[in-house]
């Protein structure tokens, strides 16, 4: 089942393209990576997404919604930037998010003292946010995203500023949310995060989707393979087969970037002249080199 | 319908500044020290502060130093006279060692002052008063004012009048003046000073709401930008909704406030007026003037109305000032441009209520951005009579306010989420274009 789905959408600021004709469509339950270098349009996007900012052109409808009153309740979204109202009680605070998001305070309160339990902020819920330490605040503002039970959670950059205990916390509730059958978007620069994430991804750069799709076809696809070498002996071939672009020797242990189309097989056969192979696996591309790749090549 | 959020955002806006020590100590403090004020100064007037005076007379005509002691017989709170008066009669060739003398007991603190009456007084009119003190303007013009009228009586008996006589045609031969009001009612009475007053008091409470409730929801918006809240909040909700519920929450917080103050000042009044009369006839007076007052139905609805047009018109110009700044500091500085039509109306105030129909006040009081307070204040003084120009003020009023609240939430909304450098007019402009 389609849950979003963006179309055609165009922003632009005075002459500079924001964002220019994006489409993407994600189905429920899914884990969804977008992707970019900074400054691409992922948090233009975003906003666009979430009614912030108007798109010039295209739509964007959740769960068959085009209008922002419907869009918003069933979304919950953790902005790049966050922050709190620091003189309000954590208690009164999270309730204020929750009826925005036309929740009733009855059962908005139950709701939130689950989660506070769960994210051991039992006994904090009285205090107020400015008492709270900085890893605890983002604790807070992350079950204002969630408490609503939304359809789909929407994170920017959710890795930046977390400390690695929160980011374990915060990544089990997603996987938990995700079996659910809630749909994740998360937009981040760190690939490192998104490859064991994402099951589906789009990479944007200058505001145009220059790769997108499952991240299993797009690594099967990726046309260039690495390859795992050990060996023993002469190591000639790495410096004088023109199939190799880059490689990084360790000894007898070498990770090896193939040029593209390149036949891994033909490798094997110029390596054994020199050398004893005792192994050799073609491995797929991580996630951050087709990023790296695809965001050369589209400049 | 109104939406549920909105009413989470005014009640979220109201209830966190409800609780702020400032606004309570605000609010319960201000009528305290209005309160010690007044009781302060009833006690004092209760209690004379004068303190007794010795005073030397040197008359060398001989003839006034009675009369004149026998008209300034004023005495204490306590009984004792307020006046000790010796006489001292000299030589006239004696005048210059004498006041050497008194002078130096005043300086001795023996005597307080002396008062030399020429002896050809009534053709110099020229006494004098020498004393350690002669700030006491009041004292000193009871002094001449009874000199003058010895002086005055001496010359009519000399002329073989009464002045018993005199006085008493003078005083049958005084006309006051009524000041009716010609209106389409037909004569109405009324006091200007009053409608003066009333004219101050209300453009007062407007003018403070504006400043006071104005900064707060600057700071309101400058607190959610600062503090990285907005994007948060306006994921949920229109950012056009979030900055109606600040102000509607803030100018209810307002309206509290006066509510409060309005109560804590006027009851004890209404029940303690015979308590207070007692203490302070003049406030007796104040009640005569009370019932002076006409304000008309018309009036006490544009008060409501320009008191809420008036605030959307500067409220929405302080949000978007706290949109388009990023500290306390930016913003006090741009903060400058809506205090100074504040200001400024504050300057020709009283100018235009004294001449509430001259062209000045009709020019003046139909700027939009003027006509809340100036057209409110020829108002409430020419009451029941329309001044000139309310229609198109009011039409003015409404366009600008309407056009104001439009391009500042346009501002609010694209300023909000702008970080960093201060944007210049011109960028400012761009927002409200592009977006």
């Amino acid at each position: 089942m389609n849950v979003l789905t963006v179309e055609k959408i165009t922003k632009s600021f005075g002459d500079f393209y924001a964002v220019k004709d994006l489409s993407f469509s994600i189905n429920a339950g899914t884990m969804f990576g977008l992707l970019g270098p900074n400054g691409a349009g992922k948090t233009t996007t975003i906003r666009m997404i979430m009614d912030i900012i108007i798109p010039d052109t295209g739509t964007i409808s959740v769960l068959g919604n085009t209008s922002p009153k419907k869009k918003s309740n069933l979304i919950g979204y953790l902005p790049e930037e966050r922050g709190l109202y620091r003189k309000m009680k954590v208690m009164d605070l999270l309730c204020f998010l929750a009826e925005l998001k036309s929740m009733n305070r009855k059962s908005a309160r139950k709701e939130i003292d689950s989660w506070l339990e769960r994210m051991e902020l039992g006994d904090w819920k009285n205090k107020k946010i400015e008492e709270l330490s900085k890893g605890m605040q983002q604790k807070v503002q992350f079950i204002g995203t969630v408490v609503h039970k939304p359809a789909v959670i929407i994170l920017d950059e959710p890795f930046m500023g977390f400390d690695p205990i929160n980011t374990m916390l915060i990544k089990d509730i997603l996987l938990e949310q995700k079996k659910n059958g809630t749909t994740i978007i998360f937009s981040t620069h760190l690939m490192e995060n998104a490859e064991k994430l994402c099951d589906e991804i789009v990479i944007i750069n200058k505001g145009q989707a220059v790769l997108s799709g499952k991240l299993k076809d797009i690594k099967n696809n990726f046309g260039r393979k690495n390859i795992i070498l050990e060996y023993e002996g002469d190591d000639y071939f790495l410096t004088s087969s023109p199939l190799i672009q880059k490689y990084d020797n360790y000894g007898n242990y070498v990770e090896i970037h193939l040029t593209e189309k390149a036949n891994p097989q033909q490798l094997l056969l110029e390596a054994i002249k020199t050398a004893t192979i005792r192994k050799f696996e073609i491995v797929e591309p991580s996630l951050n080199d087709i990023f790296i790749e695809t965001v050369k090549k589209s400049e | 319908m109104v939406s549920k959020k909105l009413i989470a955002v005014i009640k979220r806006e109201y209830i966190v500044r409800l609780k702020t020590k400032g606004f309570i100590i605000g609010t319960f403090l201000f009528p305290l020290i209005l309160f010690a004020i007044i009781a302060g100064s009833i006690v004092l007037s209760m209690k004379n502060i004068q303190e007794p005076k010795t005073i030397v007379i040197i008359d060398q005509t001989g003839v006034m130093y009675d009369e004149f002691v026998k008209q300034l017989s004023d005495t204490l709170s306590n009984g004792e006279p307020l006046y000790h008066f010796t006489r001292q009669d000299i030589a006239p060739d004696q005048l210059e060692t004498v006041s050497a003398q008194l002078q130096k007991r005043i300086i001795a603190k023996e005597i307080d002052g002396y008062l030399i009456i020429p002896q050809n007084v009534l053709e110099t009119r020229r006494a004098k008063y020498a004393a350690r003190s002669v700030s006491n303007f009041l004292e000193m013009s009871q002094f001449s004012s009874t000199l003058s009228r010895i002086g005055a009586n001496i010359r009519l008996e000399k002329l073989g009048i009464s002045p018993e006589k005199i006085r008493k045609e003078m005083d049958l031969g005084r006309i006051s003046l009524d000041t009716p009001k010609i209106t389409k009612q037909g004569e109405v009475k009324s006091s200007t000073e009053v409608n003066y007053i009333i004219a101050y008091i209300l453009t007062f409470f407007l003018y403070m709401m504006l400043i006071i409730y104005g900064v707060m929801i600057m700071r309101s918006v400058l607190e959610e930008k600062t503090q990285r809240i907005t994007e948060t909040i306006i994921s949920s909700i229109r950012p056009f909704e979030l900055l109606a519920g600040k102000i509607i929450g803030i100018s209810a917080l307002g309206l509290t406030q006066l509510l409060v103050w309005g109560i804590i000042i006027l009851l004890p009044l209404a029940v303690g007026v015979s308590f207070i009369t007692q203490f302070s006839p003049d406030v007796v007076e104040l009640f005569s003037y009370i019932k002076l007052v006409h304000i008309s139905l018309l009036t006490i609805a544009f008060f409501v109305f320009f008191f809420v047009l008036g605030f959307l018109l500067y409220a929405s110009f302080f949000a978007a000032i706290g949109a388009i700044v990023n500290s306390e500091d930016e913003a006090q500085q741009l903060q400058i441009y809506i205090m100074l039509p504040i200001i400024i109306q504050y300057l020709i105030f009283f100018t235009i209520v004294q001449n509430p129909e001259s062209s000045l006040a009709y020019w003046t009081s139909i700027i939009p951005f003027f006509t809340p307070i100036l057209m409110l204040a020829r108002m409430s003084v020419l009451d029941p009579q329309i001044p000139d120009g309310l229609w198109l003020s009011v039409v003015l009023l409404v366009v600008t306010t309407y056009l104001t609240i439009k391009i500042s939430a346009k501002i609010y909304r694209i300023g909000i989420l702008m970080y960093g450098k201060r944007p210049s007019l011109k960028e400012v402009y761009k927002w409200v274009r592009y977006y």
